[in-house]
């Protein structure tokens, strides 16, 4: 699994791509967690936006949660979006998608992140 | 009388002398290196004063101080030898053993007074070649030190990683040991159930509940993650959730009760998604809640598939207060409720290529008609051969229950009129 960052001016875009499965969860979650640890005052918001993830296991699922806690403890809003439909049904399935925002696509989790620190 | 008293002062004067070849003669000793060193000066100082004597018109003074240098050198030297001679264990083969032959050729030449000695003292040149033997010895000792060390160590890392997969192996085994391996004896329905789990401990769980009422409680799991953490919550999983089970009739109260628990033990922040089903044998009636699992599916006996409705609910683990809904189904004689964890529809072939529900209907459509033992087997080997040589890589949990109305006799009238079955469809 690759993932991109695009940082805007207060919120951070992560893009996984690819397979987020067992394998591969430990370095996304080491991944996410370096870049709330580095977030400092200048950032609001983190959107992890999966246009480009094909599939996610359970214990892919559990980095999601951890990054939307993480986030929360922060003090930084936290949004997913553009779920393709077989990662969308992993969602619906464990009830994740009841728990964590879940945005259609990049343009509507932009407009619910806050433009200034929260 | 004159031997015993050369005999004792040989005996007398042995020790001390031992000791004092073992301080000078042993590289280790406190002045092994020292005296080597000494003794490879004496040689070379030797070697340039056989050369300057062969220089003609040298002053006086000049060869005075070659001669004295000479004589120190053979004083030095012979009281090595010397002491070579005592400190061996067996004097005659030193004497006579190249080294041995060696130093005395260094030194003999000296007491030959009048003979022309010079050429045979050049052959004191082959006295270095103790210093080198003597330094590739120690070199060789140091290797063979690190070498053993190296050794010692590798074996040392290899019986803890032996012993890791030992209670790695048990662990695993414990495992799959606490799962049920029978279905419990109920008239009218059977059950069989299978665990495989991937390489490291898994997160898969099944279990048949007997509870108090006759009913069999079914649970379907499987924990994120793998490995030792994943192997822990499951273990914690079950025990609440079979706990739990005794005193929470309706599923959904169960779950939820369990997803508590479960919140409170969770320094990991895993999750579990569970189905949890409570089936009366009596009336084929069966109430179940859904943690995020994937849904089972009913098998009618006409082979059409039904899947349950109802999921969606949270994950357990994740936060405490959900509520799960109850929902119920109702098998007909001849039905089977076939239940998995997602190893099974995400094993992988060759070529990437996910076996899927596709592949899963297919197969209990088509094999529906059998035993619930026979059913598993089927799907394992559909399984074993999709994947071919693609390793697994998640475990893989199947459990299969089959409802045959039971036997009229046996059947207690009261568990048909008992109105612990909800009204279909909720």
């Amino acid at each position: 699994m690759n993932v991109r960052l695009e940082s805007l001016s207060l919120t951070t875009i992560v893009m996984p791509e690819g397979r987020l499965d067992y394998g591969a969860a430990a370095g996304f979650q080491a991944q996410v967690e370096q870049l709330l640890a580095g977030a400092g005052t200048k950032l609001a918001g983190v959107i992890i936006d999966c246009a480009g993830l094909d599939y996610v296991s359970s214990a892919g699922l559990r980095v999601f949660l951890l990054a939307a806690r993480a986030s929360q403890r922060a003090g930084l809003s936290f949004a997913i979006c553009a779920l393709k439909p077989a990662v969308r049904e992993v969602f619906d399935l464990s009830g994740f998608s009841r728990v964590i925002v879940v945005y259609a696509d990049r343009a509507a989790a932009l407009a619910h992140t806050p433009q200034g620190p929260v | 009388m004159n031997t015993s008293l050369v005999g004792r002062a040989v005996q007398s004067v042995n020790a001390p002398v031992r000791q004092l070849a073992q301080l000078l003669l042993e590289r280790d000793g406190p002045y092994g290196q020292t005296f080597e060193n000494l003794i490879l000066a004496l040689i070379v100082l030797s070697l340039v004063s056989v050369g300057l004597e062969t220089l003609s018109g040298l002053p006086a003074w000049a060869t005075l101080v070659l001669k004295v240098g000479e004589i120190v050198v053979v004083a030095v030297f012979s009281f090595e030898y010397l002491l070579r001679i005592v400190a061996a264990p067996r004097k005659l083969a030193f004497v006579f053993s190249f080294y041995g032959l060696v130093d005395l050729l260094a030194i003999a030449p000296f007491y030959f007074a009048g003979l022309d000695t010079r050429y045979l003292r050049a052959l004191r040149v082959l006295r270095v070649l103790r210093v080198l033997k003597l330094q590739r010895r120690v070199l060789e000792n140091i290797v063979a030190e690190r070498t053993r060390e190296l050794a010692e160590r590798n074996s040392a890392l290899m019986q803890a990683q032996a012993q890791l997969k030992a209670e790695l192996d048990i662990a695993r085994a414990l495992q799959i040991a606490i799962l049920p391996s029978k279905f419990p004896a109920k008239s009218g329905c059977d059950g069989a159930a299978r665990m495989v789990p991937a390489s490291t401990m898994g997160g898969d769980f099944y279990d048949f509940i007997e509870l108090p009422d006759g009913q069999v409680g079914l649970v379907m799991a499987d924990v994120s993650g793998k490995g030792v953490p994943a192997a822990f919550f499951m273990a914690v999983a079950r025990t609440s959730l079979r706990e739990l089970a005794m005193h929470h009739a309706e599923p959904a109260a169960c779950l939820a009760r369990t997803n508590d628990v479960l919140c409170t033990q969770n320094p990991m922040e895993l999750f579990v998604s569970v189905f949890y089903g409570v089936f009366d044998p009596a009336t084929g009636a069966l109430r179940y809640a859904n943690g995020g699992h994937n849904p089972p599916y009913v098998r009618r006996a006409d082979g059409s598939i039904e899947v349950l409705s109802g999921a969606g609910g949270l994950v357990l683990g994740v936060m405490p207060g959900v509520e799960y809904q109850s929902l119920t189904a109702q098998l007909r004689a001849g039905d089977r409720l076939v239940s998995y964890t997602d190893g099974v529809t995400e094993a992988f072939n060759h070529v990437d290529e996910a076996y899927g529900e596709e592949r899963l209907i297919a197969e209990v459509q088509a094999h529906g008609d059998g035993s619930a033992e026979a059913l598993v087997e089927r799907i394992f080997r559909s399984l074993t051969i999709f994947s071919g040589t693609v390793p697994q890589s998640d475990d893989i949990t199947l459990t299969v229950l089959t409802w045959h109305r039971p036997n009229l006799g046996e059947v207690p009238l009261a568990g048909l009129q008992t109105p612990s079955v909800p009204a279909a469809g909720q």
